[in-house]
């Protein structure tokens, strides 16, 4: 019911677009992923739960430092609630997260939610300029290689895409320290400048982390759509139908494989997402930029459970969202799942 | 290496019917280089087509008649070592550079291909596949390549051609599709088109509505048709002439009208007799050619169907026969063929 | 961090590497084997000096530090690599820490092929509710962001080599667990198995005798592919200061206390980072040049 009267309500307001939306099998394929997460949520939530009530500290004595007597640490502990049993604890703090309450830090009088709506930002901006060099990087390189398979581009390339994906990151990122900000002064070393205040200075703190946040992504990106490209131009039958055309076989890789191609690296990234975000707790350790992760190694080493807690079910659902978008892309994408799941 | 060079001398016929040839072929050769060996795909092969003529090349798979066709349209993998001469009005196209054949394929020769499952590319819309054909090769704007592919659409017979051009590959038929990889052949109005198995993959009823929708269309545009089969049957009904391949070399080619009469080489034979017929007996098994095809990988010193032939004597085995031309318009590779009447 | 390496390459086609055409098939088989024999010998040559060369020479100790010979550069007589700030030896320390390196991931790897391949094959084999609940399982691990995973248990079990291990295991089990289930998935209709299991074998017997060899390729392939990554998360740890706790020779603990004098003493951070980097591209290759040759997925 409430379905078909929003479906109405958005028709009459006369956006074709958002009512095709509202009415495609995508969104409602999408519907069904999102019931799916929501006990794979669940379960990391526990796990983190019961992970971090395994350690041997607590928040009270890491808070307090080394030198706070029994009596303190006890106070402390009553005040917040970190005498009571595992369970209540964690069904408070579910509870809480049910009615959209996230909870407070332990370290600090702020909630958990606007520590993450501080933090969040600067991560998503990271994820987001790191796939942006990705693509603009791999996509011509991929196309490049497959031009002419095993020819001196791809030779190269495919020395360096090793070499990339070897890299360790903090091996990668003091070196590009060391090149840009120690010796070139191109870039700062550390710092963040945000989005709002300087879009300028932004760019300026946020390249080289998104640099080394990408090279690894460049050289396996690379290489999987390389590989995917050739084996279309190699065994598919429409590339032979566009070669009987007379099409050169650059429009055949840009125009017709590349089209294909997108789709496999699509489901790559949409699967990959998440260790993305998990990467760039080095990268913003590294760099000291104000993200995410430099707020879960504080907490993680703080004992904060409620803000660890709150991390993780935000990294669980950008998972969950990434793989939504990754979905609905496909069906922009792929027309063949589009139409199909509109029939079915 | 030897007997191939003795099995070239025997080689080229002048099998020309005509007066002026459209697309000569003569002792063209097709090697595949692998790890594993050489493969002697086709073994010197020669015929003529002229205008508005309509050839049917029959054979077994492996015979090399897909590969005959796909050395025509110059889309073999670079993997493919090619010689011989294949003259498209007089000029020869062996050898010439990637960007001047661009220019002959889909042009001068044009080719509709066995599995319109796969012959489109399922990611781009079907007016679009035929657009790109004819931009490639005519200077037409976007609106006219538009109108000129809804009228390729009409031709074909699709209906509603003005909605199918929007559509995807996938949204159509089997049959639906072959006809739009027949509009993508016929848009640059090609003087030969070649019809690899164009009709397999589909239903008998819809095979025969393509095949009729073929030879009319090369009725209105004058085209020559080449026909590439493994069906004698299908040949027989549609073909004037008949050209009969056998482990990579012509082994009987002959008017329609004449073979039918009267097969001179085994293997013919053999395929006719594997034709189910309206007069056979219901439960009984139709004959089957017994042995297995021929490896490619090694050219034999005698006839390459002497280990499956039921009249093979010693001199099969010894050497193999040249095909030549022995009645008018008749020619045949045997040292000991069926005599007329016989072997029926 | 390279970490999406590691479940990238469960669904990289096997062709990525050498697959194409245009070099002669020769030229291919030949670069082929050169891709797998020179990393190889490379990564043997490592092993030997790391493991066996101190037990035949006299090397200075690791973690002794000579306070008279500070800072000294390449090629010094007795020091071939020079010593740091404190006067260690680091020669001895890449070598030692060539150790912790190779331990840890010979480990991980182990548990994890283990552990994680006898998890995917069960799920994959039993199907219906076992494997309805151990995918679930496997989706909260890859859902969860694996370093946090790592950091957590890291910090939860203190700073240890031991505990490195257990760490990082977290990340591996999953990951065979998905490349395993997924093989199986292959292999379970496949007759030999289902006549296996028509004539009554037991199903361990199964799991064990029939499915397991089919799978091995695969699996060791992938933990070269791993073995890269763990040694690389291993040195993340180092780096966080959650994992082998100094002063003991770890290439992580070189590289994050060498980042001090960067600017003075670059090649307190270089040597240790090219052996991590030439490890790591060495097992890289290795895994990516068995799976083009044994063709597995």
């Amino acid at each position: 019911m409430s379905t078909s009267a929003s479906v109405q309500s958005v028709s009459r307001s006369g956006s074709a677009f958002a009512r095709r939306l509202a009415g495609s099998p995508a969104l409602r394929l999408s519907g069904r992923r999102l019931l799916s997460a929501i006990p794979v949520l669940w379960g990391v939530t526990l796990l983190s739960f019961l992970m971090l009530n395994a350690l041997p500290g607590d928040a009270a004595s890491a808070l307090l430092g080394i030198n706070a007597t029994p009596a303190e640490i006890r106070s402390f502990s009553i005040k917040l609630h970190l005498n009571e049993p595992l369970w209540t604890r964690y069904g408070h703090w579910l509870a809480g997260v049910l009615t959209g309450n996230l909870g407070t830090s332990l370290a600090s009088p702020q909630s958990v939610a606007s520590i993450i709506g501080q933090r969040l930002p600067v991560t998503l901006e990271l994820v987001i300029y790191a796939l942006i060099i990705t693509f603009v990087v791999s996509v011509p390189l991929a196309v490049l290689c497959a031009r002419w398979p095993r020819g001196v581009i791809d030779q190269s390339s495919l020395v360096l895409s090793m070499a990339s994906i070897s890299v360790a990151p903090y091996v990668l990122g003091l070196f590009l320290v060391i090149l840009f900000a120690v010796h070139w002064s191109i870039f700062p070393a550390i710092g963040y400048t945000s989005l709002g205040a300087s879009v300028a200075g932004n760019l300026h703190t946020m390249t080289l982390p998104s640099i080394v946040l990408a090279i690894p992504l460049i050289g396996f990106y690379t290489r999987f759509l390389r590989a995917d490209l050739v084996e279309q131009m190699q065994s598919e039958d429409y590339v032979v139908t566009a070669r009987a055309k007379g099409v050169s076989e650059w429009r055949i890789l840009t125009r017709h494989a590349l089209r294909n191609s997108f789709i496999g690296l699509l489901t790559v990234i949409g699967l990959n997402l998440a260790t993305l975000i998990g990467a760039t707790v080095i990268v913003e350790e590294i760099f000291s930029l104000p993200g995410i992760g430099f707020e879960l190694l504080n907490a993680i080493s703080n004992r904060d459970v409620p803000v660890v807690e709150g991390i993780v079910l935000v990294f669980g659902i950008a998972v969950v969202l990434a793989n939504l978008a990754t979905d609905l892309l496909y069906g922009v994408l792929d027309p063949r799942i589009r139409h199909v799941r509109a029939r079915s | 290496m030897a007997s191939a060079t003795a099995a070239g001398d025997a080689a080229p016929p002048d099998v020309r019917l005509g007066p002026s040839p459209l697309l000569e072929v003569s002792d063209l050769r097709v090697t595949f280089h692998s790890r594993a060996g050489n493969v002697y795909a086709v073994q010197g092969i020669s015929f003529s087509i002229e205008p508005g003529q309509t050839l049917a090349i029959i054979g077994e798979s492996g015979s090399g008649k897909t590969v005959s066709a796909q050395a025509m349209m110059a889309i073999l993998p670079r993997t493919a070592h090619v010689t011989g001469s294949i003259r498209f009005n007089g000029e020869e196209m062996v050898g010439r550079s990637e960007r001047e054949l661009r220019d002959y394929r889909g042009r001068c020769v044009a080719m509709v291909f066995q599995n319109p499952e796969r012959s489109l590319n399922p990611t781009m819309r079907v007016g679009s596949q035929i657009a790109e054909a004819i931009t490639t090769h005519l200077p037409l704007d976007r609106k006219q390549a538009h109108e000129r592919a809804i009228e390729l659409l009409r031709m074909v017979r699709i209906p509603a051609p003005e909605r199918r051009f929007y559509e995807y590959p996938h949204q159509l038929s089997g049959g639906m599709r072959q006809r739009v990889v027949i509009a993508i052949a016929l848009a640059c109005g090609p003087a030969v088109l070649i019809a690899d198995e164009a009709t397999t993959a589909l239903d008998v009823t819809t095979q025969a509505q393509i095949m009729d929708l073929l030879l009319d269309l090369q009725e209105e545009t004058g085209t020559a048709l080449l026909m590439i089969s493994h069906d004698l049957g299908l040949a027989a009904s549609y073909a004037e002439d008949v050209i009969v391949m056998y482990a990579g070399k012509v082994v009987e080619r002959a008017p329609t009208k004449e073979l039918f009469a009267g097969v001179r080489m085994p293997y013919t034979q053999a395929l006719l007799d594997a034709i189910p017929r309206i007069d056979t007996q219901p439960h009984v098994l139709l004959p089957v050619i017994g042995g297995r095809p021929p490896d490619l990988s090694v050219i034999p010193a005698g006839c390459p169907f002497a280990p499956r032939c039921p009249e093979v004597q010693q001199d099969c085995r010894d050497q193999a026969p040249p095909l030549k031309q022995h009645e008018p318009e008749r020619w045949w590779a045997c040292w000991h063929p069926y005599r007329k009447g016989a072997g029926q | 961090m390279s970490v999406p390496a590691a479940d990238l390459l469960t669904t990289a086609p096997a062709q990525d590497v050498l697959g194409g055409v245009g070099a002669g098939p020769r030229v291919r088989s030949r670069l082929r084997n050169l891709e797998i024999i020179v990393p190889g010998a490379l990564l043997v040559v490592l092993l030997f000096f790391c493991f066996i060369w101190p037990l035949l020479y006299h090397i200075p100790s690791p973690t002794v530090a000579d306070l008279f010979e500070v800072n000294r550069p390449l090629w010094s007589p007795g020091h071939i690599l020079g010593t740091d700030a404190v006067g260690y030896d680091v020669m001895s320390r890449i070598l030692y820490g060539g150790r912790v390196s190779f331990e840890v991931a010979a480990a991980v790897q182990a548990i994890g092929l283990v552990v994680g391949g006898l998890f995917g094959m069960i799920a994959a084999y039993r199907g219906g509710w076992t494997e309805a609940v151990l995918m679930r399982i496997l989706d909260v691990f890859i859902a969860f962001p694996s370093l946090v995973l790592v950091l957590a248990i890291a910090d939860s079990l203190g700073p240890s080599e031991t505990h490195v291990i257990w760490a990082l295991s977290a990340f591996s089990i999953p990951a065979f667990a998905r490349v395993a289930r997924a093989a199986t998935l292959r292999l379970r209709d496949q007759p030999f198995i289902v006549a296996a299991r028509l004539s009554g074998t037991r199903t361990w017997r199964i799991l064990l005798q029939h499915l397991a060899p089919n799978l091995a390729p695969q699996l060791l392939t992938f933990s070269l592919l791993g073995a890269s990554l763990t040694i690389i998360l291993e040195g993340a740890l180092d780096f966080l200061g959650y994992g082998v706790p100094p002063p003991t020779a770890t290439w992580g603990n070189m590289i994050a206390t060498g980042q001090s004098f960067i600017s003075v003493y670059p090649q307190y951070v270089l040597v240790p980072s090219v052996f991590l980097v030439a490890t790591s591209i060495c097992l890289n290759m290795m895994g990516d040049g068995l799976r083009a040759r044994w063709g597995v997925r």
